[in-house]
């Protein structure tokens, strides 16, 4: 990959990725980081989850990693958004809750049934690092890099 | 006199690639008016091209990927030197390879240097790099970032 085309992984929570954060676009460069949670050698794909959201990374392109359950770890890469097949088959999914109209119900299947997976370019062990800290000071930054744009503008 | 371009000034990547550049011999930077020379920054390195005479990578912060450059080429240099002879063995140099081995993709990385322009793009020549090993280190930086900007670097120098 090109250096000057690459993106910088935008950090993100993995509450923030739910289908209506801005954040949850296709292709998003991002850096999440989370407890591992499992880890499929055939298919490379790790899940990380942290409060209570998961995510799966794909760590096919990874080198020089070893992966521990319980370990927390940091990866940068591209989100790909994808239809969960898994929903799609199911005929229970669709639901319509009282008041809902027909389109919102529809909307909600829609965004509901889309599966993130992150690509992963890089991916470190973040063992030690504080999370609750991590989230505070990245709202803070958040704060301040709006400042710069609006000062840019 | 404005001491700011004295020492490496923490910033955040989207800080650093939005310096106003000034058009004088060579290149210097600005921010807030105030001239910038040497930055400091503490990212993860996401790209990284080894070439003889230098070292170019990029590191992330997150809110962008600052080009760094490590010339590796001091042998050269030192050997149109008449002063030293070319079997000497050159710290610099040493210091230089060193330094270009704790450049790997994944690392957490604090770079300082000069700040300079390559094809009309900012970029740090590198004069040290620290592998940083504590992951909370870069937290840290962002919030130094933060809080030097509002105490020091937004405002203007008590005048002379």
């Amino acid at each position: 990959m090109s250096p000057s085309v690459l993106q910088p992984g935008v950090p993100a929570t993995l509450q923030e990725l739910e289908p209506s954060s801005e954040m949850f676009r296709q292709g998003a460069s991002l850096r999440v980081t989370g407890m591992l949670q499992s880890y499929d050698l055939s298919s490379a794909i790790a899940v990380i989850q942290d409060g209570g959201a998961s995510l799966k990374v794909d760590t096919q392109h990874l080198r020089d990693i070893n992966f521990r359950t319980n370990s927390t770890y940091q990866f940068i890469g591209e989100l790909l958004i994808k239809p969960d097949n898994d929903v799609y088959h199911s005929p229970y999914k669709f639901i319509i809750i009282f008041d809902m109209t027909l389109e919102d119900a529809t909307t909600n299947f829609l965004l509901t049934s889309l599966q993130a997976i992150l690509q992963a370019r890089i991916g470190r062990n973040v063992d030690g690092i504080d999370l609750n800290l991590y989230q505070q000071s990245l709202l803070i930054r958040r704060q301040y890099e709006a400042q710069l744009r609006s000062r840019r503008a | 006199m404005d001491s700011l371009h004295l020492v490496h000034v923490k910033l955040l990547a989207a800080d650093l690639l939005s310096l106003a550049s000034r058009h004088t011999s060579p290149p210097s930077f600005a921010r807030c008016g105030r001239t910038v020379a040497r930055a400091e920054v503490v990212g993860v390195v996401v790209s990284r091209d080894r070439r003889e005479k230098f070292l170019r990578f990029l590191v992330d912060d997150g809110t962008g990927c600052v080009p760094c450059i490590l010339w590796l080429n001091h042998q050269y240099l030192n050997a149109n030197d008449s002063s030293s002879r070319a079997s000497d063995s050159d710290p610099t140099a040493e210091m230089a390879l060193k330094m270009s081995e704790l450049v790997s993709l994944g690392t957490l990385l604090r770079v300082r240097g000069r700040i300079v322009l390559y094809r009309g793009a900012i970029q740090i020549a590198v004069r040290d790099v620290v592998l940083e090993k504590d992951p909370n280190v870069e937290v840290l930086h962002w919030l130094q970032c933060v809080h030097m900007a509002k105490e020091c670097y937004d405002l203007q120098p008590p005048s002379a």
